[in-house]
């Protein structure tokens, strides 16, 4: 490093422009520092795996309108023709679709009374038959998926035993390392409701819920309640396009009367739901991006200009015989004396944006990592911005700078 | 005088065209980003009521029991809505709900198609402005005596009937027939502030039909159905008869007072069923709550926190430019510190000097509001494309043809400021003495 002195004392007869560059870098850290932390939040959460073979598991709705149609039946007469359809892995009816953004929560207490019962925490709410493990390709961790033909078809309906299978996230949070299995829950009322399966992870409907990874089947198929019937189908990726158009004319053939409507995948109900917050990420993203080209892009600017003002003083000191470096590290001792100012109060800013963010915003806390991170981003760029025209600087030769004077 | 300004100004530029595109470039980012944020701000913040804002009062009623919920609910219990509906306080009043049905004619051409309908009472059409093409609004009789009539909007009777007075015709909805009485003109709310609890940038329904028939039909709800306590809807008599709230519910006042009047009203309701029994959270001061259009606005969060972000730090952004372009602006104009010494020598005057410098800022800042504002339309319709935002969201908000240039012209100016000044502070002496 060359004298500090002479070049703190050069910087101070021409204020502005140090300050101005200093201004720049503080709030460059305040920002990028901020926005890179938001876009990592975003990415995580986005990250999150849901549990489904999301590509393979589509969904789609039949509103049947008939008059006179029993529509217990007409489910009933539709799953049978799904599943012989050839394609089809495995299909399941369903009252309501993961990542969907619409869906069904519910509670579960612990014992038949209400006034002395422990609630469990709040889930999404699946109803559907031993088909819904493998249609959305959960993995069952313990215990086994419900037994073919004990299905309900109604919450009064009392025929067969009341069952559930549990996400992991779900059982942990109430029973913590012990097995689930053979548990008995309520529902409000005094039915009970055994715990027979676990499956590793499956996430609900809403991507912005806290609770989206507790979710819980039971043992109902509900369609047939009500005009509306929502399926789930797992099929080999290239085979969807195809079976889409299948489907279709297979349900439209036996029964007329209704609207088959909503083909979507899960992964591209993912992307829809997720949108808003891969929307803020690439913002904040293209944010960051612009803000370093036009940091770079102002800082060269300045220097160049200040190369051309300084041409004189510059040559006379090769003259004198400074070393092409000890120009060049003139000016990068320049950058780095404001962006070592620039940082100390550019991480605090940063701290007190990320403060406020909090505060109004459901933000976490910033994390000391991003803003030390911006500085050393900016480091890299300020290097890169500086000693571009510098070198410029180190070339001019003694001869041609001191010949006018 | 701002003429040869202008023309001085142009020269400027184009001696120095890379540091000018720079500038350009610069604040036309940072007004496109800030533009951008703004737009999405300003169309998700019209407020669409205009100055019937004050009259229009959604009704929200403390009805939980003790330990629920934590909010006033913005959906109410049907067994409310039918004993607020016949109260006589306010000038009109509708309850409303959102259903689907598959929708047919007697053409056997038309594919059956399903719909959103809303379910309300004549008096929403009056309420919220709704403009009709042909016929009117079902009588107000039909509101306490159901009849299967319904109100369809343009471009439905577009699709179905070519655009033709349909009034009188017959619609299926789910096989069932409807009497067609009126049908609206193009109304589609953005925000659709009259329902913000089912997506409030979604396009308004095509299909309205009387709420008087919901025993009859029991329309299935395309809506939340919300409940603090266990109750096994098994038939629609059991959700009609329970605490399960699902139904919007509207009055219209004239005046401030009618307002008051009305939430009296209000609370003496919540009163009377509390002696029944009901609404057992007794925690609060009040029960009843009556909001106008832009408190529900606000009460939804019809503007999502991510924007409110984004313009925080666009904001920031742009200084960022600015400071940037007040380096470089400076950095410029000590260059022309020689050219200023002999002009204010041959008799400029200190404010011409610092005009014309300020009018030079001015067009940079003109120029990249310019840019700025392609930036941001180019932005918004990209960002729709990949990330599925309505299509209301992409059209530039008409206040921003006026916010985007003052931002960029006004903000290039406070940057020029400075430069100008110092430039114009020039002495003549200095630069004379070694011409």
């Amino acid at each position: 490093m060359t004298a500090i002195k002479p070049i703190l004392s050069a910087m101070f007869r021409s204020r502005s422009a140090p300050l101005l560059l200093l201004a720049q870098i503080i709030l460059s850290i305040a920002i990028v520092a901020n926005a890179a932390f938001i876009i990592q939040q975003r990415m995580e959460l986005m990250a999150r795996p849901s549990g489904i073979t999301e590509t393979e598991s589509f969904e789609f709705s039949v509103f049947n309108f008939g008059e006179d149609m029993d529509l217990l039946a007409r489910d009933e007469r539709d799953l049978q023709i799904l599943r012989n359809l050839p394609g089809i892995k495995a299909a399941a009816p369903t009252n309501m679709v993961p990542l969907s953004g619409s869906g069904w929560s519910d509670r579960f207490v612990d014992g038949p009374d209400p006034e002395n019962a422990k609630s469990l925490p709040i889930f999404a709410f699946y109803l559907s038959d031993e088909e819904l493990v493998n249609a959305l390709g959960l993995k069952l961790v313990e215990g086994r998926t419900f037994h073919k033909g004990q299905i309900l078809r109604a919450f009064d309906d009392k025929s067969v035993q009341r069952e559930v299978i549990l996400s992991q996230t779900m059982a942990k949070a109430f029973w913590g390392e012990e097995s689930p299995i053979g548990k008995v829950v309520y529902q409000g009322d005094d039915e009970p409701i055994t715990v027979v399966g676990v499956v590793e992870r499956l996430q609900g409907a809403w991507v912005d819920d806290m609770h989206l990874e507790n979710s819980v089947i039971m043992n109902i198929d509900f369609n047939g309640r009500s005009n509306n019937a929502s399926y789930i189908i797992r099929a080999e990726v290239a085979d969807i396009p195809q079976l889409q158009e299948t489907i279709k004319a297979a349900l439209l053939k036996d029964e007329p009367r209704r609207v088959i409507r909503g083909f979507s995948t899960i992964a591209e109900n993912r992307e829809q739901n997720y949108a808003n917050h891969a929307m803020m990420a690439f913002v904040l993203g293209c944010m960051i991006v612009l803000l370093l080209v036009i940091t770079a892009l102002g800082l060269s600017g300045m220097v160049m200009f200040n190369i051309e003002r300084r041409t004189k003083q510059i040559g006379t000191r090769r003259a004198l015989g400074a070393s092409k470096g000890a120009i060049l590290s003139w000016f990068l001792t320049e950058n780095y004396l404001i962006l070592g100012t620039g940082a100390l109060v550019g991480v605090l800013l940063a701290f007190e944006l990320g403060r406020r963010l909090m505060n109004f915003f459901s933000l976490p806390a910033l994390d000391w990592r991003y803003p030390a991170m911006t500085v050393a981003l900016l480091f890299v760029v300020t290097t890169v911005a500086v000693i571009l025209p510098a070198r410029k600087a180190a070339n001019i030769s003694p001869a041609t700078a001191t010949r006018s004077v | 005088m701002f003429m040869h300004y202008l023309d001085l100004a142009w020269r400027s530029l184009r001696k120095t065209p890379l540091m000018s595109l720079l500038m350009v470039f610069a604040i036309s980012i940072g007004i496109g980003i800030t533009i951008m944020t703004l737009n999405v701000h300003q169309v998700m913040s019209t407020n669409p009521s205009g100055e019937r804002s004050d009259k229009l009062l959604g009704v929200q009623l403390w009805t939980q029991g003790q330990d629920t919920w934590r909010n006033y609910s913005a959906i109410l219990t049907y067994q409310d809505v039918i004993n607020l509906r016949r109260g006589t306080v306010p000038v009109r009043q509708a309850a409303m709900f959102r259903t689907g049905k598959a929708i047919t004619t007697d053409n056997p051409d038309i594919e059956a198609e399903m719909q959103s309908v809303r379910i309300t009472d004549s008096d929403f059409f009056a309420m919220f402005s709704v403009p009709f093409l042909y016929g009117n609004v079902w009588d107000k009789a039909v509101d306490e005596v159901p009849e299967h009539v319904v109100v369809i909007g343009k471009e439905l009777n577009d699709k179905l009937f070519d655009g033709r007075n349909s009034v009188g015709e017959t619609l299926y909805l789910n096989t069932k027939p409807y009497r067609i009485v009126g049908v609206t003109d193009h109304w589609s709310p953005k925000p659709r502030y009259y329902d913000l609890t089912t997506g409030s940038m979604q396009d308004a329904e095509l299909l309205f039909v009387p709420f008087s028939l919901t025993p009859i039909e029991e329309f299935e709800v395309w809506g939340n159905t919300n409940g603090w306590k266990f109750e096994p809807l098994r038939t629609y008599q059991d959700r009609m008869a329970s605490e399960k709230a699902w139904l919007q519910f509207w009055a219209e006042v004239d005046t401030p007072e009618q307002r008051k009047a009305f939430q009296d009203y209000l609370n003496a309701y919540v009163d009377s069923q509390q002696q029944l029994g009901r609404f057992t959270d007794k925690s609060r001061d009040s029960w009843a709550r009556t909001m106008n259009v832009a408190e529900l606005l606000e009460f939804h969060e019809v503007v999502p926190e991510d924007n409110k972000i984004l313009i925080g730090l666009s904001l920031l952004f742009l200084l960022v430019c600015l400071v940037n372009i007040l380096g470089l602006m400076l950095t410029k104009f000590l260059k022309r510190a020689p050219e200023v010494g002999v002009r204010r020598a041959i008799g400029a005057s200190k404010r011409q000097i610092f005009a014309q410098h300020l009018v030079e800022v001015g067009c940079i800042g003109a120029i990249g509001g310019a840019l700025g504002l392609l930036w941001a339309w180019s932005a918004l319709q990209y960002l729709a494309k990949k990330f599925f935002l309505e299509e209301a969201m992409t059209n530039l908000d008409p206040s921003i043809w006026v916010i985007a240039p003052s931002i960029a012209i006004v903000s290039a100016m406070l940057a020029g400021m400075y430069p100008a000044w110092v430039i114009c502070k020039t002495k003549p002496s200095v630069y004379l003495k070694s011409q």
